[in-house]
């Protein structure tokens, strides 16, 4: 039996394995005959196909594609790397281009956090509801409650200082921004007005001030 | 070497955490180093009684499971430098925490305190075993209502069990014209039932609630309970302190009294 070419099969598709040693042109020959030969056990289903044991041209895969087309009821839906470095490359790329998207993405929260609850989130985050005291919202990126924050608030929680929390109602026990930590007065004035307020890091401190259009300005992403 | 006292009670709403931050303040102000040691994890408010609660970064089960030191965990009182707060976990619950290892802690923290005060949590389960796992000493807090009586009862009964050497009584929230009417029953007919030594009578007073909304413990005060909490503390020193006359309500002329001793 002629080894050169061997179809393997997988879960997801099939591997074809191709003699390093022989010409192209005898490649050829025998792939069409495999093909011819196992058309019918491989049926017409959609698969993936990889191609192994044997250096290909872009050009070589391409015409080796279009005889499995030709030759077998196969449809290939596409084709995998199989090289170990190359993958690699491709799923690093792949993974840094999707935390790229993370990172100017936000992530909601709908409902109120209650004592004892804390949400984490790999992304900035707004909760459409309140974060009430003993509650705490973690977040990388920046936190944003539309509602009453009297909880615990950790924003750029991986070390980014540009983090900023901002609420409708700015309570809080206590917040966080990458490594400083501001709490609360011990004797708190009671404001009886709800006022909107951001809070930010500058010069190694927190600070706190009323939300407006200046403050807008000041905002940086990421 | 420090001791170790556990507050507990079985019943809840009591005055285990409000005893608890009284008689560990009383102890400060008494000139003795002191650590109060939240032991009700998932329902924690010790903190917020001692009005620390903003200063929590770290907490009993970080220490445990060895995220942070002891030292980083431990809050420094706002009012007095020689007391210092362990709050407990909010977002996980009693068996995040073996007995063995609040033993271990309690040990470890025996070295530096005086006073090592666990605030026990409502129950039998778990948190209880926790709490008194590490412990010399109980003060079992009840109030004069049959309920909570049965459940103290239970309670020095499992502290006997686990060989507890010293168990102390504490009868919370005690109003003495209901006594005089025989509405309620007195810390006497408590001691009778319970069958162990009081150590203090803490009468119902209103100031407490305030005392708890603003989180200042009001031990030593003015107020009856203040004064009541105080001499509970001048107990545990070894003080032979009587009992407070807790029919000298406050009345309008001790008030003014109070206000003049202030200034």
């Amino acid at each position: 039996m002629d080894n050169s070419v061997i179809i393997k099969g997988t879960k997801s598709g099939i591997i074809v394995v191709l003699n390093a040693v022989i010409t192209f042109e005898e490649l050829k020959e025998a792939f069409i005959k495999k093909f011819e030969e196992a058309s019918d056990f491989l049926g017409s289903t959609q698969v993936a196909v990889s191609f192994e044991g044997r250096a290909l041209s872009l050009d070589e895969e391409k015409e080796l594609l279009s005889l499995i087309s030709k030759h077998s009821k196969l449809r290939v839906v596409c084709l995998v790397e199989t090289d170990p470095l190359k993958e690699q490359k491709m799923e690093k790329a792949l993974g840094e281009k999707l935390l790229e998207i993370e990172k100017n993405t936000g992530q909601f929260y709908k409902g109120n956090l209650r004592s004892g609850q804390v949400v984490e989130a790999e992304h900035s985050i707004i909760v459409l509801g309140d974060v009430k005291a003993g509650a705490k919202i973690i977040s990388t990126g920046n936190i944003i409650v539309l509602g009453t924050l009297s909880g615990t608030a950790f924003a750029g929680s991986k070390g980014n200082t540009n983090a900023f929390v901002l609420a409708l109602d700015m309570r809080p026990t206590q917040i966080r921004i990458a490594s400083l930590i501001a709490r609360s007065p011990d004797n708190p004035v009671k404001e009886k007005e709800k006022k909107t307020k951001i809070v930010y890091v500058e010069d190694g401190n927190i600070y706190m001030e009323e939300f407006n259009k200046n403050v807008l300005d000041d905002i940086r992403l990421n | 070497m420090g001791e170790v006292i556990v507050v507990t009670s079985g019943k809840g709403g009591v005055g285990k955490t409000t005893t608890t931050a009284n008689v560990g303040t009383g102890l400060a102000k008494l000139d003795k180093k002191v650590v109060l040691i939240d032991t009700d994890i998932g329902l924690r408010n010790l903190d917020v009684v001692m009005g620390l609660e903003n200063r929590i970064v770290y907490n009993l089960v970080d220490v445990v499971e060895n995220n942070c030191r002891i030292r980083q965990a431990l809050i420094k009182d706002k009012r007095y430098p020689n007391l210092y707060l362990l709050p407990s976990a909010q977002t996980r619950d009693k068996s995040a925490v073996t007995p063995e290892q609040m033993k271990k802690l309690a040990d470890e923290l025996r070295e530096e305190f005086d006073y090592i005060i666990m605030d026990c949590p409502a129950g039998i389960e778990q948190g209880f075993q926790n709490a008194i796992a590490g412990a010399d000493s109980a003060l079992v807090v009840t109030t004069p209502e049959v309920s909570a009586v049965r459940d103290a009862d239970r309670i020095i009964g499992l502290l006997e069990a686990n060989e507890m050497k010293n168990t102390h009584l504490v009868v919370n929230r005690l109003r003495t014209d209901m006594v005089k009417r025989g509405d309620m029953m007195s810390s006497d007919d408590v001691v009778e039932i319970l069958a162990v030594d009081l150590i203090g009578v803490v009468p119902d007073d209103e100031n407490i609630v305030v005392a708890t909304n603003n989180g200042e413990p009001l031990v030593g005060s003015n107020s009856l309970a203040g004064q009541a909490y105080m001499n509970i503390c001048r107990r545990l020193l070894g003080e032979e302190v009587p009992l407070l006359d807790l029919n000298a309500r406050n009345g309008i002329v001790n008030k003014l009294a109070s206000l003049f001793k202030k200034n």
